[in-house]
């Protein structure tokens, strides 16, 4: 089977999206090139939305809104999400090579409260005259078609699901179940079932043979243990799936809470952001005052006496030349009236009044008195002058009180308070998109549920060990009762022939699980096999050069393994670094869709994040050769340093953009109101005038400031 | 000495040629809610102060007032509390006049300094207009240009304003 195109309508961000998928088998790798945040999960969820429907969604659909964030309907009125499938399939075994073509449409209406409505599917053969319906049960006809649902998540994967089978405590149960899915072993199975019923039947049987009251009571206890062990099993089943189902929320939890941890905390931010808009609140008012300060510059004396520095040295020329006349400051009225007060004159004579040379003198100073009062009131004046204007006399060119310093030092302080507050503004504008960009997500929230999720966890763990241990008692307890049930049966003649069915059945319920271990194991070593091999060549290991990674392997118990020197156990969630950790995953899966010998396409997530150089490489050409078709999203960073392969091998390239990346990431406005996914034509690994980006230099600065 | 400081333009008046009047009114901060970037002067009188001291620098020709019809200013009581600017007319009067006498005319100081302030009020106001900043940068950098040039004299000083008549035109 291969996938030739999907058209998403309304799929969350997925609009109005159509993609179409290489299926020639030179080129079979498909690349969609898009940034975070631009649409890749969502399309690998749609995808299998329209495969298998809302247990394909995480949380198998429950809270998982299917509509566009943003969309504002009106009255209410149900939104209408559609994805469309075309794929094509070998029109038989024997004959590849002719492929007949097939349509399926899922769609359904969601209103903004999250109900689901009208839930629609449709499975169309497409010939040359036109479309013919295919007749339901669809189910089971698209699994027919297309891919078992079972083998959803080894055929859909992403880079960071696909490390759960290594880096889960449970992993061999994932690994188990992903092996086993792959060999329909249904038969088997239901032969099993079958043979446990007619095991009950013979057992119940046993109790008829006599009047034999021990017997009766075994037979009875073996009913009962039967019952128990039935419901023990079922429960414990039951609490496995429900904790895988709970492990795989962690797993997506985990992403998430990391995902919002990248984007930032919300509290912080909130934080960051008001400790922001405190400063530029500061700096504004610092700004005001600095606006103020120069305005009143143009008012003090420092702008005038420059200013009129070359006309007033004239008249402050004719004040130095009074005053070095003495005649400025006037003091004569003064001194003289002062001596007045006195009885001594400043010579040392009496100024006495009552004495006749007293009163001479004393009227020769009244008169001097009143000969100085014709001219004190122009020499007041300039007195006051001289005095009240030094502070207008020149100073020296280069004093820091000259207006041009003052007005530089204003200037500076104004230029270097406008930086800051651009700078500011930026870094408020930078975070309140960061803050948008969040939404909702509550990080403590997210903590929260994960306390609750690794709590439901460890008790279901809890139940499954109990569980397990009593299952182990109670069997236990049904070899020794079956034993010596078996020896008084053998005693009564007609218990002989119950007693040999008892153990025909149990024989052959011993060969099936036999055989159904067997080829499992077989399958097994050959999964084990193929991924070794894969996992080698991605990572570039050679045994023989002495690499330190020798061999990766699948235990008996569905463990994988790697081994370094001298058959040293390494651990591939502990030991193994990030790009080796997800080829080791990569090469698991390649390997389980190669033994499986379902043809299906490959469709990987972000496989090649945390890998450079070499092993990205290699990675990339492996899954490429190793697929019947590959459909890869890929990021601009898991793209470098692979461009040449991916020229080289894909038959599409597809870029992906989210509109409401701009202006943050995106040179230009695309000019769409609302977030989408819009797809470009770009050829090749190219940029047009859509995804032109901004370079991640100015996008760091932009963050930082 | 501020202390003792006498303003010999008490009850006096400043006053402007009437065409002036609503320079007066754009450029100063009185007016409601004024943007000092826009309106540089926080007073009138600070307008008026520039405008004489621009036109005693440029050695500009005083503006005969009598010939005008004007309009009051403000009181020039406002020199009560900045004594060194009834200081400076007092100094300008005396480079203008030559005479020392002048001190005891306050009268004939303030005729003197209204003239020279309405001469140089219009230089204000197109520098004020002219440049791509807001106006208080462009008086700014006028302002820092003129107190780098050197004294004018009173024939550079024609030479300069034909050359502004020339280029208005």
């Amino acid at each position: 089977m291969k996938l030739i195109s999907a058209k998403f309508q309304n799929f969350r961000l997925l609009r109005d999206l159509r993609l179409d998928f290489s299926t020639n088998d030179d080129r079979k790798l498909t690349v969609i090139r898009a940034s975070n945040e631009s649409g890749k999960t969502t399309i690998l969820n749609a995808l299998q939305w329209a495969l298998y429907g809302d247990d394909a969604l995480p949380n198998k659909g429950r809270g998982h809104r299917l509509f566009p964030i943003d969309w504002d309907v009106p009255d209410g009125r149900a939104i209408p999400i559609s994805v469309q499938i075309d794929f094509e399939k070998p029109a038989s075994e024997s004959n590849r090579n002719q492929t007949n073509r097939y349509c399926l449409i899922r769609s359904v209406e969601e209103t903004t409260e999250g109900l689901r409505q009208n839930s629609k599917v449709e499975l169309l053969e497409l010939t040359e005259t036109g479309s013919v319906p295919i007749p339901p049960p669809l189910e089971a006809q698209i699994s027919r078609l297309l891919l078992p649902p079972h083998l959803r998540e080894v055929f859909f994967t992403d880079g960071d699901r696909a490390l759960s089978f290594i880096e889960s405590e449970n992993n061999n149960t994932q690994v188990k179940n992903a092996i086993q899915s792959l060999l329909g072993l249904d038969v088997i199975e239901s032969a099993l079932d079958h043979l446990k019923k007619t095991l009950a039947g013979l057992n119940r049987d046993s109790k008829n043979i006599g009047s034999d009251t021990e017997i009766t009571a075994i037979v009875t206890e073996l009913e009962e243990i039967d019952q128990k062990v039935e419901g023990l099993e079922n429960e414990r089943d039951d609490a496995k799936l429900q904790f895988d189902a709970v492990n795989q929320s962690l797993t997506e939890i985990d992403k998430d809470l990391e995902a919002a941890l990248v984007k930032g905390d919300q509290e912080e931010l909130n934080r960051e952001l008001q400790k922001a808009e405190a400063e530029l609140k500061r700096i504004r008012n610092q700004e005001e005052k600095l606006v103020s300060q120069h305005s009143q510059l143009f008012r003090k004396q420092p702008l005038f006496r420059d200013l009129l520095a070359p006309v007033l040295e004239k008249s402050f020329e004719k004040l130095d030349e009074l005053r070095d006349q003495g005649k400025l400051p006037r003091t004569t009225i003064p001194v003289l009236a002062e001596r007045l007060t006195d009885v001594t004159c400043i010579c040392g004579e009496s100024l006495d009044q009552h004495s006749s040379d007293g009163k001479r003198r004393r009227e020769h100073i009244e008169r001097l008195i009143s000969e100085s009062q014709k001219s004190d009131e122009f020499q007041k004046c300039l007195t006051d002058l001289y005095y009240g204007s030094l502070a207008l006399k020149p100073i020296e060119p280069d004093h820091e009180q000259h207006w041009i310093a003052e007005y530089k030092r204003n200037t500076i302080h104004r230029d270097e308070l406008e930086t800051r507050r651009k700078e500011l503004e930026k870094a408020l504008a930078a975070l309140e998109v960061q803050l948008e960009d969040i939404g909702d997500t509550n990080i403590q929230e997210l903590r929260d549920t994960k306390q609750d999720y690794i709590a439901q966890r460890d008790s279901l763990n809890h139940i499954r060990i109990e569980h397990e241990r009593e299952l182990e008692r109670l069997k236990e307890r049904q070899r020794s009762l079956t034993a010596t049930r078996n020896n008084l049966i053998s005693k009564r003649r007609r218990g002989k022939g119950i007693l040999a069915r008892l153990e025909a059945t149990r024989d052959t319920d011993q060969i099936l699980k036999n055989s159904y271990n067997r080829i499992t194991n077989e399958e097994l070593q050959k999964v084990s096999r193929l991924m070794n091999k894969l996992f080698l060549k991605m990572i570039g290991a050679d045994a023989e050069q002495g690499a330190i990674i020798q061999k990766a392997e699948i235990s008996d118990k569905f463990d994988i393994l790697v081994y370094g020197p001298n058959e040293r156990a390494l651990n591939p969630d502990r030991d193994l670094n990030g790009a080796s950790r997800r080829a080791l995953t990569i090469a698991f899966i390649l390997a389980l869709t190669q033994v499986s010998e379902i043809a299906a396409p490959n469709v990987i997530d972000t496989p090649l994040g945390m890998m450079d150089g070499f092993v990205k490489r290699s990675v990339l050409k492996t899954a490429v050769q190793e697929s019947s078709q590959l459909i890869l999203f890929l990021t601009r960073s898991e793209i470098k340093d692979c461009e040449d392969i991916i020229v080289d091998e894909a038959g599409r390239i597809i870029t992906i953009t989210n509109s409401a990346h701009y202006p943050n990431i995106l040179v230009n406005d695309p000019h769409i109101n609302e977030p989408q996914a819009l797809r470009c034509e770009c050829k090749d690994l190219s940029e047009c005038e859509l995804c032109k980006r901004r370079t991640d230099v100015e996008v760091q600065i932009q963050q930082e400031s | 000495m501020a202390q003792q400081y006498n303003n010999p333009f008490r009850n006096m008046t400043i006053i402007s040629p009437r065409t002036q009047r609503e320079d007066y009114d754009h450029y100063c901060q009185t007016g409601q809610g004024a943007k000092a970037d826009k309106t540089p002067f926080p007073r009138k009188v600070d307008l008026w102060f520039a405008g004489l001291s621009v036109a005693v620098r440029k050695n500009l020709k005083p503006m005969d007032l009598k010939k005008e019809k004007t309009v009051s200013i403000i009181s020039g009581d406002i020199f009560n509390t900045d004594g060194w600017q009834a200081q400076a007319i007092m100094l300008i009067a005396i480079a203008v006049d030559g005479d020392l006498e002048i001190v005891l005319d306050p009268r004939r100081m303030m005729d003197i300094a209204n003239g020279l302030a309405a001469a140089g009020v219009p230089h204000i106001v197109k520098i004020l207009n002219e440049g791509a900043e807001s106006p208080i940068w462009n008086l700014s950098d006028a302002f820092e240009k003129l107190l780098q040039s050197g004294p004018v004299t009173e024939e550079q000083s024609i030479q300069d304003q034909l050359a502004e008549a020339l280029y208005d035109l």
